[in-house]
């Protein structure tokens, strides 16, 4: 099921940073809006941003553009969830 | 892990050389052939597909993991590989075994095996040759070098790749995770090992993939 509200778009982010970067349900658990992502979670290297995305991609049924992708979409927790829900909810 | 699976290297030869292949389980009777996911994709789940045959092996069903060109032990370099030679040796690797074989191709695993002669396809997330390489072209822009995460690949193997479809002829199973909106004949629960940043294995989707195969193969 693709989600279809903000708090569900939320949950699906928080369970691809914890499938993809291999965190625990306590770590993601406690991400909330403020919460620094790229630069900030050791595990989020710039690799690991490229399976993060596909895999959001995959699970909200979107396509993000790389032109689309920039430091300020990945700085917080909220700004990609953000980002995430303004493309799957549009 | 399941216990002793009678694991052994065997090989099988193709047209354009000869590569290796792992082997365990009975030497009679259904074999299922693995087809790994691509790339860095294969290099993440070896361990948990190995498991998978080991667990089949277990159930007393016999598991192959051929090689493919340019990749394991094969002297083919990994540059050199294209889908058409994988798909051919992946066929020729099936037809080398007795018995009836069964494919188990986890996600990019399901473009191999389309020259194959097989009796079944059971597929894990398979996905399109063109998502396989609008990952890789992200992949390569993300390490911002030539390789695509450390692989070398050839402009000759995008282009295989380009328009690539799984196989949909025949009797065919397709599982999914149940993260993953898209239609299966089966959702399960689990973690996508595929995209996990370190490799890692899930003995709880491991067993649910081993008990789903052995019963498609039991028909």
């Amino acid at each position: 099921m693709i989600p279809e509200s903000k708090p569900e778009v939320d949950k699906t982010v928080r369970a691809v940073l914890k499938d993809v970067l291999g965190l625990s349900d306590e770590r993601v658990a406690a991400f909330d809006d403020t919460t620094p992502l790229f630069g900030a979670l050791p595990e989020l290297d710039s690799m690991a941003v490229a399976g993060v995305l596909t895999e959001i991609e995959d699970r909200l049924g979107i396509v993000i553009d790389d032109d689309e992708v920039d430091g300020e979409m990945l700085e917080t927790f909220g700004a990609l969830t953000t980002f995430a829900a303004a493309k799957t909810l549009a | 892990m399941a216990g002793s699976a009678g694991f052994r290297i065997e090989c099988y030869d193709w047209a354009g050389g000869h590569e290796a292949m792992l082997r365990c389980g009975p030497d009679s009777g259904p074999v299922v052939v693995a087809a790994l996911p691509l790339f860095e994709e294969g290099n993440r789940t070896r361990a948990a597909a190995v498991d998978v045959l080991r667990r089949l092996a277990g159930l007393g069903v016999a598991g192959a993991l051929p090689d493919l060109p340019g990749t394991g032990e094969s002297l083919v370099a990994t540059g050199d590989a294209t889908l058409a030679m994988w798909r051919e040796a992946f066929a020729a690797a099936c037809a080398s075994l007795g018995g009836p074989v069964h494919v188990m191709g986890w996600r990019g695993g399901a473009l191999v095996d389309g020259a194959a002669e097989v009796a079944s396809r059971w597929y894990l997330a398979p996905l399109s040759g063109d998502g396989v390489r609008r990952e890789l072209e992200r992949l390569r822009r993300s390490g911002g070098a030539a390789d695509y995460g450390g692989n070398v690949i050839s402009p000759a193997m995008l282009d295989g790749l380009a328009g690539a479809e799984p196989g949909t002829s025949g009797a065919l199973r397709v599982v999914r995770l149940e993260s993953d909106p898209k239609a299966a004949d089966r959702k399960v629960a689990g973690a996508p090992l595929w995209r996990a940043a370190e490799p890692g294995t899930d003995a709880a989707l491991q067993t649910v993939v081993a008990d789903d195969v052995a019963a498609w193969v039991a028909g």
